[in-house]
């Protein structure tokens, strides 16, 4: 087809502005739009022309809901992992553990750093399988009994508050273990009412913000 | 909700270029309120990955395209997806966006109804509900009618008036059901040749009357 000739490629503008092309059309056309200035300038006067077919349109309110899932797909959470470590001598292990002891006894003398609340997730036949501790900025997660992941898939936490909406809190790395920073958004929706679950996605997790596998692990949040 | 209540007497356009300011009526005072120049700013701020900034134009902007969607989708659930994946797109492409080609706002809703459209093809592939078979036979709601309700005389209307009546229904029914031609052919129950040269012609003397 020549896209040179100036009555076709304003007829193509009007299809494509106004909804008319089938998908293997509009794919090609937005193609040609990429590389052609003038062709993108033709669409955009058409849209600007019909544009006002929408203006008589009441504004809708919507439900909080939305944004949230918006905000958990354009800010995937991951998990913070330190990077594994070759085999360390046992005297080493030994002084490293000792010196977290007196470091962890330290940080919870002074910071009180003691988490807020805790949950065991279990699996359907109510086998503990994840412990939570939700602390002040971040959640501990620490596998008890995974089931193990197939490659191509991952797991994912959610929190369930009261309203029954769940939001990602982030992937768990394969092997479960690992701390989730929270923001102040995610903070809130910890509590005493706030059910957490695990579900099984695709790898890098759900691509629509809401779980899309079957849930595999569930808890509710209790308080200390 | 937000600041997109009507405000009467307001004429401000989203875009200042001198082709948007010619149709100065084009846009209802319903969403003139929001302010194009603002707008323009907060997506500039969106491009250079300024989440705050992406939060306010969704706080502005986001009814309004809700209200497109749901005249798409004619049902709520599938118009909060629409809505949903409209602004993921406005954030990952907020770079793209040329303010010298577009309005924001009708850039905006260019991409939602881009994504109503996908929708609409998905769930066509199934078979329809009885809402949303409802919804294309039943004429009743038609936008058109809609926009009697809200005739400020503006530009856009006063051209739609001039159409006549099927140019104008399938051009309508083309805006929001993304329609192809073998769709409407079905739904306006008129042979293909008819509708391409209602919608084409329709098209043409909508440009006309509204570039005149």
């Amino acid at each position: 087809m020549n896209y040179l000739q100036p009555e076709l490629r304003r007829a193509l503008a009007a299809d494509y502005a106004i909804g008319l092309m089938p998908s293997t059309a509009r794919r090609r056309f937005e193609g040609l739009l990429l590389d052609d200035p003038g062709l993108r300038a033709e669409v955009a006067k058409w849209q600007e022309s019909l544009v006002g077919l929408t203006s008589s349109l009441a504004p809708e309110a919507v439900p909080e809901r939305v944004w949230l899932n918006i905000v958990a797909r354009i800010e995937p959470q991951r998990l913070h992992v330190p990077p594994r470590r070759p085999f360390w001598s046992g005297m080493r292990v030994a002084a490293l553990a000792c010196t977290l002891l007196v470091a962890i006894i330290v940080g919870v003398i002074y910071n009180r750093d003691t988490p807020a609340f805790n949950a065991v997730l279990v699996a359907d036949n109510a086998q503990p399988a994840l412990a939570l501790q939700a602390f002040e900025r971040y959640l501990k997660v620490e596998p008890l009994a995974l089931a193990s992941v197939q490659a191509g898939r991952s797991l994912e936490l959610w929190a369930i508050p009261a309203d029954g909406i769940p939001v990602s809190l982030g992937v768990l790395p394969d092997d479960g273990e690992g701390r989730v920073e929270l923001s102040a958004r995610q903070r809130e929706l910890l509590g005493a009412k706030t059910t957490m679950a695990v579900s099984l996605e695709p790898k890098g997790g759900s691509p629509s913000g809401k779980p899309t596998g079957p849930i595999l692990y569930k808890g509710q949040l209790a308080s200390l | 909700m937000n600041g997109t209540a009507a405000q009467p007497g307001l004429t401000s356009q989203y875009s200042d270029e001198p082709r948007a300011r010619r149709r100065c009526c084009v846009w209802s005072v319903l969403i003139s309120s929001v302010d194009a120049d603002e707008l323009r700013h907060l997506l500039a701020q969106c491009a250079l990955g300024d989440r705050r900034a992406f939060e306010t134009l969704y706080r502005k902007a986001s009814a309004q395209l809700f209200a497109v969607a749901l005249r798409c989708m004619g049902n709520r659930d599938h118009a909060e997806d629409v809505l949903q994946e409209a602004f993921v797109r406005i954030w990952n492409s907020a770079s793209q966006y040329d303010a010298g080609l577009s309005a924001p706002m009708t850039w905006m809703v260019s991409i939602t109804r881009n994504k109503a459209i996908d929708q609409l093809r998905k769930h066509r592939e199934e078979p329809l509900s009885d809402e949303q078979a409802m919804a294309l036979f039943d004429p009743t709601p038609s936008a058109h009618e809609q926009l009697e309700t809200h005739r400020d005389a503006t530009a856009l209307q006063r051209c739609l008036d001039t159409l006549e009546g099927m140019q104008r229904q399938s051009i309508v029914t083309a805006y929001f059901q993304g329609a192809s031609h073998s769709e409407l052919v079905t739904q306006l129950a008129a042979p293909l040749g008819t509708v391409k040269s209602w919608i084409r012609r329709g098209m043409e003397r909508l440009r006309r009357c509204l570039e005149s």
